[in-house]
């Protein structure tokens, strides 16, 4: 079982510059599309409906406009995180109420430990939690520019 | 899919349910900022889901459940995710997304 983290599976090319939708459902299907895309998952819906799930038992949004949703899932084929950003935000019922302008999805398989699954998760909220690494994030003027913040950021 | 996918809805939400029983977990969960503090969803969605499952299924995945703690895994390269056993070429369903048991270790398998 997998307790580490291994960089050489961070798809960092998995980076959405301009989310379109203001619904976190559509926020999950658009990124689970993408990660299917990319072989990481092989049941789409049922990730989005865990993914959901998890957020009505309560919310990702870890405050400063970043939101952290994640599954451990029989869907889920290879670990990701992908990440997201949207320029006018996304209500996500965060404590300090600011609307989510950067989404970390963390999607790991269902074969994989609660401690290996929240070693990826921790990552993702380290790196959110540093105003530079935000800052970056939401400066990246492409998807390229973007998916090489993410890669120097998660390395 | 249409067999499997109560199953497979059902091996999710308990993987839900194990972070939620497990203190490590939920102290790890909590200084990240991600505490789950509404329980309500989960209990109906199993619910729901124990409604609709299979019963032959359900009956082989909650016995593997708590042998193993995972009753559900999915079969990778003819290779069963639980044991990690080959699979002989025999045992292969016609059909993606079909369930059948591990003749190794008897959880229910997967295969996608």
């Amino acid at each position: 079982m997998p307790t580490m983290l291994d960089p050489s599976v961070l798809d960092t090319s998995l980076f959405v510059p301009d989310l379109r939708t203001r619904r976190k459902e559509s926020v999950f299907q658009e990124l689970v599309a993408r990660a299917r895309e990319a072989g990481a998952v092989r049941e789409a819906e049922l990730l989005v409906e865990t993914l959901c799930l998890r957020e009505r038992l309560g919310s990702t949004a870890i405050g400063k406009a970043v939101s952290v949703p994640h599954a451990r899932s029989i869907a889920v084929i290879e670990p990701r995180m992908l990440v997201a950003r949207s320029r006018r935000g996304i209500d996500w019922k965060a404590e300090d109420a600011l609307p989510v302008q950067l989404v970390f999805l963390v999607i790991t398989p269902g074969e994989f430990t609660i401690e290996a699954h929240l070693d990826w998760v921790a990552r993702a909220v380290t790196c959110a939690r540093l105003q530079k690494n935000r800052a970056r994030l939401l400066d990246a003027a492409t998807a390229e520019a973007g998916a090489l913040v993410l890669r120097e950021v998660t390395a | 899919m249409n067999e499997a996918v109560d199953l497979l809805r059902l091996h999710d939400l308990d993987l839900i349910e194990a972070e939620l029983t497990d203190a490590r977990a939920r102290a790890r969960m909590k200084r990240l900022g991600l505490s789950m503090e509404r329980l309500a969803p989960l209990t109906r969605a199993r619910a729901a889901c124990l409604e609709t499952a299979e019963r032959r299924w359900l009956y082989h995945y909650e016995r593997s459940n708590q042998r193993y703690g995972r009753g559900l895994v999915a079969v990778r390269d003819r290779v069963c995710q639980g044991c990690h056993i080959t699979l002989p070429t025999s045992r292969m369903p016609n059909a993606a997304g079909a369930l059948t048991l591990c003749e190794f270790c008897c959880r229910v398998l997967y295969w996608a």
